[in-house]
């Protein structure tokens, strides 16, 4: 089993270019199957295999577009999965469906207030489908005939041929069309596409029929396939923006380019009516169909009381998109209040959720999850140095023991080994305190660090500090 | 037995609808093929000075006048946009019912309304159209 995700994992690695190895990049989906029973090993999903199955009727009943306006809290220990849950539930999601991932803390900025960053969220969570439509003309250049008139002057006259597999046909040019053809260097042999709208001319490349024809030929010489069928074709695009990204381009001060930049600051609500306005005109009209996404917020108990009513309200409103909270705290403050509520939100937002639990890993899906790590950071573990770590991973934090695993390939890459042995974890273990190795060794020497409660030597160590 | 007869029916289903899809776009290349050939044949026609001109009706040779023929044309070029518009209409629908059939998702937006001129052209503007 454990093979086969690791099979599907090379070969998705192999298609996208390789990016940055981050702590969930190994995650491709829920590891569901076809009756959203959860299997043991898959999509480099281990175990939680409750939480796994509800995330997958949640994510059913998402694609159904039934529980918009609501909201589900994944809560459980620290470094139990949930965040690899949502990572898993917005890749098994797709593309199509607007994901944003934030922290409880991104909220807090100088430059926008926390409901602005919350409105920003969710709008960025809303996706709309529109569709784009034009008449395009597509074909292989055959001939272009250009004429001058004798002595410069007066009206030039063109004819292009165009061929697909299926026909072939004369166009006469007016100078217009002349021109841009001579602008973008249009010869026999080329495949192009003429918007029949606006006139303009779109080279795709050179058909593979004339790959022959020179000897040498630049880089950026492209060869494409003869069109088929007919030529005169209707070319449909549907898009999927979000309305975030509708909002800004229509937020004056800034333009499209704050698109770019990311800084977009705050968003006149004016602004915001007036898109709700036209997209609900769109919707009217049949132009545009509405895809309720994600949103997910991260140490959801880093939000304070005012922005939990502000979601509360949110929620309400019919264009919600699914909110998925996750916390790791119990029974706690409630931030900005002096009360204590469970999870550290309050109940009447509580009331909304569905609550799924995680539980902590056992020791065999420990095992499981440390390996496909190995696997996704390139590194040959043997067998034993795979159980050491396990017995790090149980006993300290599987976080820990995922640190150990880039660590212990370099030092075993410097003796120039294949495979990373028990000694290169041992050794990488004495090397790097765990928090509770660390904590041990404060407590034991907290009289010689600075500011200490207990009272020490400060002022002599700050001269070794210097 | 009954098994089997509920397979064949699905299938023959299933093939009837393909066949009827594919038989659509090579009709649509056809009309397409026509279209350009009249367009053509008209382009000539304005070009030409005299009064009379030579048209082919199946594997007949007709003399006829150039005004006529024309409009002849041009109603032909008519009736063909209203017919390949019609097909490509028609094609939107059974494709849905054919993946219907084979049990896969429909495909998204396919029967969205298209946004007008004005405003593609604000959104590609704007950098949201690639």
């Amino acid at each position: 089993m454990a093979s086969i995700a690791a099979a599907q994992v090379q070969e998705v690695r192999s298609i996208t270019r390789i990016e940055r190895i981050g702590a969930h990049s190994h995650i491709r989906g829920l590891g569901l199957d076809d009756s959203l029973e959860p299997r043991a090993v898959s999509q480099g999903m281990v175990g939680q295999k409750m939480a796994r199955k509800a995330a997958g009727v949640v994510l059913q009943m998402i694609r159904e577009g039934k529980i918009a306006g609501r909201a589900v809290l994944l809560a459980g220990q620290p470094g139990t999965g949930k965040t690899a849950i949502a990572m898993g539930l917005a890749q098994a999601l797709g593309p199509d469906t607007p994901f944003t991932s934030m922290a409880g803390s991104e909220i807090f900025s100088l430059e926008m207030s926390k409901t602005e960053a919350l409105t920003q969220a969710i709008r960025k969570s809303i996706g709309i489908r529109i569709k784009e439509e034009s008449e395009i003309i597509e074909g292989e250049v055959v001939e272009v005939v250009i004429e001058r008139a004798a002595g410069g002057g007066g009206a030039r006259v063109g004819r292009l041929t165009l061929k697909t597999t299926d026909m072939e046909t004369n166009y006469d040019m007016g100078a217009k069309m002349i021109d841009s053809l001579l602008k973008e260097k249009v010869q026999a042999g080329d495949v192009i596409t003429i918007d029949k709208a606006t006139g303009k001319i779109n080279k795709l490349g050179r058909s593979f029929a004339r790959a022959r024809d020179y000897d040498a030929t630049g880089q950026q010489a492209r060869f494409v396939q003869c069109p088929e069928g007919e030529l005169q074709k209707r070319k449909e695009v549907v898009h999927t923006v979000t309305l975030h990204e509708v909002d800004v381009i229509n937020s004056r001060t800034h333009g499209f380019l704050a698109l770019f930049s990311g800084d977009t600051g705050e968003i006149k609500s004016e602004i915001r009516e007036q898109i709700n306005s036209k997209v609900a005109e769109w919707r009217e009209e049949g132009k545009a169909e509405m895809i309720p996404g994600v949103l997910f917020i991260d140490e959801a108990h880093m939000l304070d009381i005012e922005c939990f009513s502000f979601l509360n309200r949110a929620l309400e409103s019919e264009t919600a998109p699914v909110v998925i909270m996750a916390t790791n705290r119990g029974i706690t403050r409630i931030r900005g209040t002096n009360y204590q509520s469970p999870h550290g939100i309050p109940l009447d937002l509580l009331d909304r959720m569905i609550i799924v639990p995680t539980s902590p890993y056992s020791h065999q899906e420990l095992r499981e999850i440390l390996n496909i790590r190995c696997e996704e950071e390139d590194c040959q573990m043997s067998n034993d140095a795979l159980t050491v770590l396990t017995r790090v991973a149980t006993e300290t934090s599987l976080r820990y023991a995922i640190q150990l695993i880039t660590t212990a390939s370099l030092v075993a890459k410097r003796r120039k080994a294949t495979e990373v042995s028990m000694e290169d974890v041992k050794k990488v273990y004495s090397l790097f305190l765990d928090e509770h190795r660390s904590e041990q060794f404060l407590k034991e020497y907290q009289d010689e660090f600075m500011f200490n409660d207990g009272g020490g030597d400060a002022p002599q160590l700050m001269e070794v500090a210097q | 037995m009954n098994d089997q007869e509920k397979v064949l029916k699905y299938l023959v289903s299933v093939e009837k609808l393909a066949e009827e899809i594919l038989a659509d776009k090579r009709e649509i290349v056809l009309l397409d093929k026509r279209r350009n050939h009249n367009r053509e044949a008209l382009r000539d026609l304005t070009k030409s000075n005299q009064q009379k001109c030579w048209m082919t009706v199946g594997s007949m040779l007709i003399k006829n006048n150039l005004e006529t023929t024309k409009n002849l044309l041009e109603a032909d070029q008519r009736q063909l946009n209203i017919e390949i518009n019609k097909l490509r209409c028609d094609l939107k629908v059974k494709v849905n019912n054919l993946r219907d059939l084979e049990m896969q998702p429909p495909v998204p937006g396919l029967m969205l309304v298209p946004l007008s001129q004005k405003e593609t052209q604000g959104m590609s503007n704007a950098g949201l159209f690639p």
